[in-house]
């Protein structure tokens, strides 16, 4: 019988902490954002200003009325995690999502808001992303497609290289956009002589390097992360590689700096504005608003997108004077020009967002960033 | 087994049943969860604590089964419930397969090569074997199972599911335990060398044992995708393995251990959102203390009538 | 051909490393037949270390002495914790079976893992610049500053623990605490003192390739214990587990093998052809490449 005891007594402790369902008196959003793992400073960056945006929001009276609860849950970066913080968002009866910061966690969740009709935003880049038709998703950022064109426009037409060679991790991100700037490079009819994939993670990127090397590129376009990026880098310059760098959106982040050390001087990243050259004085309230409360400024564009997209969300609420997500949606692939954070913003019908702000940057010897092309 | 065990188990059964009944949807998708979770510890403990074979590599056959009823389901759009005699076939195939080779290793050299096969395997789908695994991302939205006569779409559904899976596998490793292969395991952990001696074909029994490991390993993978209309590589890492081994070794190779490790691995930190952070830290004091405490395990398994001079001093085979 | 040789000092260095960390792994089988599961997080543990030793107490100076001193201190702390683990963890065991230990060292490695997480977040970490990025060009072959110290500094620390395994009485003692540590006790060999002075060694030349990892990956993450561990674990299986040349050899082979596959075929099938090669050398030899140097126990 002491089985007995055992045994039921898990599930009398189950039970306990499980009762208790709360009264629907806020409204709860959702943030799945990868807060610990190799992304931690991305996605604890999302968690903070979705946090902040709802301060200030619940300060203001609420929406609607009501006040506002972040419910935040970690993803780490994986997919599988992404798909049980989908479940268990969607079970805390959240009406919108805010997130992930990789494509791959947000495609991952993506069929489970769909079904529960929770919107979702995130500025995650991949195309797959918007190919679904899902109602329930709009994208805060610009597509792989677009980032691509933008690149090999800078490879081809602005730099003029002859001998290209494209490096991805084999995320649905990384990979997508490696083929996207391969694609558009070609269209251009610009030559590229490799084109490869790393393991993300796997710190010796020597082996792979010293085979670029032997193909003699004259730039190297990198489309994965920064974790991964800083490090190729770091260990070009070392075996004497001296093709340019050119890194992708991911790769604008402050740690890349640093593990790229003195090396990181050079090296050319394209992405939308960083936060300190918005022009916009929504972009520079918030931004101070942001350092008054973390003593730091957000980690990269990504925070802001997502921002962006929540207050989409709740603006849209606010005009149907409705929290009906549905009635949200529609109203959104509508709304034309919403005044935002990182400039207007306006949905497609498949969700995603329409225009493309792509600069391209060289890291000077102090870290700073200068514009070399837009 | 005696008489009050049986109240125990019917107890417990009892309160499985009626549990959801208790719990809003979040909370039976943790309950269904530890359900799976349990099976999967269950088939590790027919390689590990019923055979005595080193086997830190059954995340590969849980992730065997899930893959096959993942792509099965979106790529050949066979229905859920009709790719679960596939993902039980499929990885007891490879059980044997793997096993075969493999089988005559020492503990030691054993545990390295199923770890060895577990990371050949999670790389094998980030890699996209043969463009069906779906790359790191792997596969999402799988359908949920279909029972005729049910409406399988809720999550109280979905938990009914695994808990008769978890019957069945009580009822079968229980069949397993007083029948000839399942004597002949023990007294192979018990004694490699007498057991040869006397004749089992100790060979084709470790091979038995990986396979039905695996198979059972490979039903869970079907329930664990249809819980969460996803699969991907990393839910099968070999972190995963070193998990499921641990707990059959700190519950002790018997049901309620087993039961025990899984809910203090899987659904405490559910209910605890800052033991999230600290459980694998303290998880790991609890190893340490629960070997040196108690080196058979916190529940240790009790088999049959084996008069106790028999065993002493030779639990986990031989030392 | 340029392009060969390359790949061969890429996989010297990475191979040096396994080689330093798989010591560890060897010599603790050899003499208590013990998986040290927690050894490959010791070896993340020391990075950590090391990078607060040179933020917090040595004022981020970078100089050479700095760096030696970094090296030594780390190497210190760690060695310590070694002895601790080992008290703790692994002497009430000794009598106990044989999974009882390897259980008790997986605790011990989530133990240090999480721990390490708690003390220093989740985050990557990331090493300054400490060896400056200099590096010669050998006839087409690029060889930078940090590469050579990893390689030199290694095969000193390899040779200099060869000679005094077969040279010095300490030595002798630990060798015959490898063959059997019954009669080796009967010998009047104090068998507590080999094995505290094996988990010191261990964890020092761990502790040397966790600074390593840092000082020229830069990036260090709370969960990098498993990835180096599970390397030079093999590293130390492929070579025959409790045999020190075996481990080095191992080691070094890994590191090519590794290089080369990641060069030639490809950097993301990497890890499974090495555990594809380490199954094979089982299934050939199952003690190992040069055979392990442990009395089988029936």
């Amino acid at each position: 019988m002491k089985q007995t005891a055992l045994l039921s007594m898990f599930l009398f402790i189950f039970c306990c902490f499980a009762g208790g369902a709360q009264a629907e008196n806020t409204l709860k959003i959702g943030v799945q954002a990868p807060i610990t793992g190799k992304y931690a400073n991305e996605g604890q960056g999302i968690d903070q200003a979705v946090r902040l945006l709802a301060e200030q929001i619940n300060a203001k009276g609420g929406v609607l009325g009501k006040q506002i609860e972040v419910v935040s849950c970690d993803d780490e970066g994986t997919a599988m995690k992404a798909a049980i913080c989908a479940k268990n968002l969607v079970n805390k009866g959240v009406k919108m999502v805010i997130g992930s910061y990789t494509s791959t966690c947000a495609e991952a969740a993506q069929a489970t808001y769909y079904r529960a009709g929770v919107l979702q935003t995130t500025d995650g880049t991949s195309d797959s992303l918007t190919e679904h038709g899902y109602w329930t998703f709009f994208r805060n950022s610009f597509p792989n497609s677009a980032e691509g064109n933008f690149a090999a426009k800078y490879l081809v037409k602005e730099k003029k290289y002859q001998r290209i060679a494209i490096l991805s991790d084999f995320s649905s991100y990384a990979d997508g956009l490696g083929t996207a700037v391969e694609k558009a490079v070609k269209n251009l009819n610009g030559n590229i002589i490799y084109r490869g994939k790393i393991k993300s993670g796997a710190q010796n990127f020597t082996p792979v390097i010293t085979q670029i090397k032997s193909k003699k590129p004259d730039v190297l376009f990198f489309s994965g992360y920064f974790s991964d990026g800083g490090l190729i880098r770091s260990q070009m310059v070392g075996l004497g590689l001296k093709a340019d760098f050119v890194g992708g959106d991911s790769n604008d982040n402050p740690d890349f700096l640093k593990l790229a050390g003195k090396s990181a001087q050079g090296a050319y990243i394209i992405n939308v504005p960083t936060p300190e050259l918005l022009p916009y004085d929504l972009a520079k309230d918030f931004l101070k608003a942001y350092k008054a409360k973390y003593n730091m400024t957000p980690p990269s564009i990504w925070t802001l997108l997502n921002v962006d997209g929540m207050r989409a969300f709740i603006h849209a609420m606010e005009q149907n004077n409705s929290f009906d997500t549905k009635q949200a949606s529609e109203f959104l692939h509508q709304m034309k020009d919403y005044p935002g954070i990182t400039g207007p913003i306006s949905f497609a019908k498949d969700g995603n967002r329409i225009g493309s702000g792509y600069m391209a940057y060289r890291i000077e010897a102090d870290g700073s960033y200068k514009i070399v092309f837009k | 087994m005696k008489h009050s065990d049986y109240y125990g188990y019917a107890l417990f059964f009892l309160a499985l049943v009626i549990l959801p009944s208790f719990l809003d949807s979040r909370w039976q998708a943790v309950a269904t969860t530890f359900i799976i979770f349990t099976i999967v510890a269950l088939s590790q403990d027919v390689v590990l604590g019923k055979s005595g074979m080193f086997n830190m590599g059954q995340a590969l056959f849980f992730g065997l089964g899930a893959y096959t009823s993942a792509i099965c389901n979106t790529k050949l759009g066979m229905p859920l419930l009709a790719s679960v005699p596939l993902a039980i076939i499929i990885p007891a195939f490879f059980g044997i397969i793997l096993a075969g080779p493999i089988i005559h290793l020492r503990g030691d050299y054993l545990l390295v090569v199923t770890i060895g096969f577990n990371i050949v395997f999670v790389q094998a789908l980030q890699n996209n074997l043969l463009g069906l695994t779906g790359g790191p991302n792997g596969i999402f939205g799988i359908d949920t199972l279909q029972i005729p006569g049910v409406d399988s779409g809720s999550q109280a559904a979905v938990y009914y599911i695994c808990l008769a899976a978890l019957v069945m596998v009580l009822m079968m490793l229980k069949n397993l335990e007083t029948s000839k292969a399942g004597r002949a395991l023990h007294y192979f952990r018990e004694d490699p060398l007498a057991a040869e001696s006397i004749g089992i074909n100790t060979r084709a029994y470790k091979i038995f044992a990986f396979a039905l490991g695996a198979g059972i390993a490979g039903l869970a993978g079907t329930l664990y995708a249809n819980q969460y209309s996803a699969v991907s590589p990393e839910a099968f890492d070999f972190v995963q393995s070193v998990l499921f081994f641990s707990i059959v070794i700190v519950g002790g190779s018997s049901v309620p251990g087993i039961v025990l490790g899984v809910f203090v691995m899987f659904v405490l930190p559910e209910i605890f959102r800052d033991f999230a952070t600290w459980r694998y830290f303290i998880f790991g004091f609890a190893m340490i203390f629960t070997m040196i405490l108690r080196p058979c395990g916190i529940w240790p398994a009790t088999y049959g009538k084996v008069p106790a001079y028999i065993l002493k001093g030779k639990q986990h085979g031989k030392k | 051909m340029d392009i060969f040789f390359q790949q061969l000092v890429n996989g010297l260095t990475i191979g040096a490393m396994f080689a330093l960390i798989a010591l560890g792994y060897t010599m603790v089988y050899g003499v208590m037949k013990l998986i040290n599961f927690a050894h490959g997080d010791m070896v993340a543990g020391a990075a950590f270390v090391g990078l607060t030793i040179y933020t917090h107490i040595m004022g981020e100076a970078a100089s050479l002495l700095a760096v030696i001193a970094i090296f030594l201190l780390t190497a210190a702390v760690v060695a310590f914790l070694g002895i601790l683990l080992e008290r703790a963890a692994y002497r009430p065991l000794r009598n106990a079976p044989r999974l009882s230990a390897v259980v008790s060292a997986l605790g011990a490695s989530l133990i240090i893992q999480n721990g390490i997480m708690l003390v220093w977040g989740p985050q990557m970490r990331i090493f300054p610049e400490l060896i400056p990025q200099v590096s010669w060009e050998f006839g087409g072959v690029i060889v930078s500053l940090i590469q050579f110290l990893i390689m030199g500094v290694s095969l000193l620390l390899m040779v200099a623990l060869y000679l005094f395994i077969e040279k010095t009485r300490m030595g002798a003692a630990i060798r015959a605490a490898s063959i059997d540590q019954d009669a080796a006790r009967l010998m009047g060999i104090n068998v507590d003192r080999i094995i505290a002075v094996i988990f010191i060694i261990g964890a020092s030349l761990g502790a040397v390739g966790g600074l390593f990892i840092g000082l020229y990956y830069r990036g260090i993450t709370f969960n990098m214990g498993w990835q180096y561990g599970l390397y030079a674990f093999v590293a130390a299986i492929m070579g025959g587990i409790g045999n020190i040349p075996g481990a080095m050899l191992g080691g070094i082979i890994l590191g090519l093998f590794n290089a080369f596959i990641a060069g030639y075929v490809s950097s993301t099938w990497a890890d499974a052809f090495t555990f594809i090669l380490l199954i094979v050398i089982l299934i050939v030899r199952p003690t190992g490449i040069l055979g392990e140097r442990v009395a089988e126990k029936v």
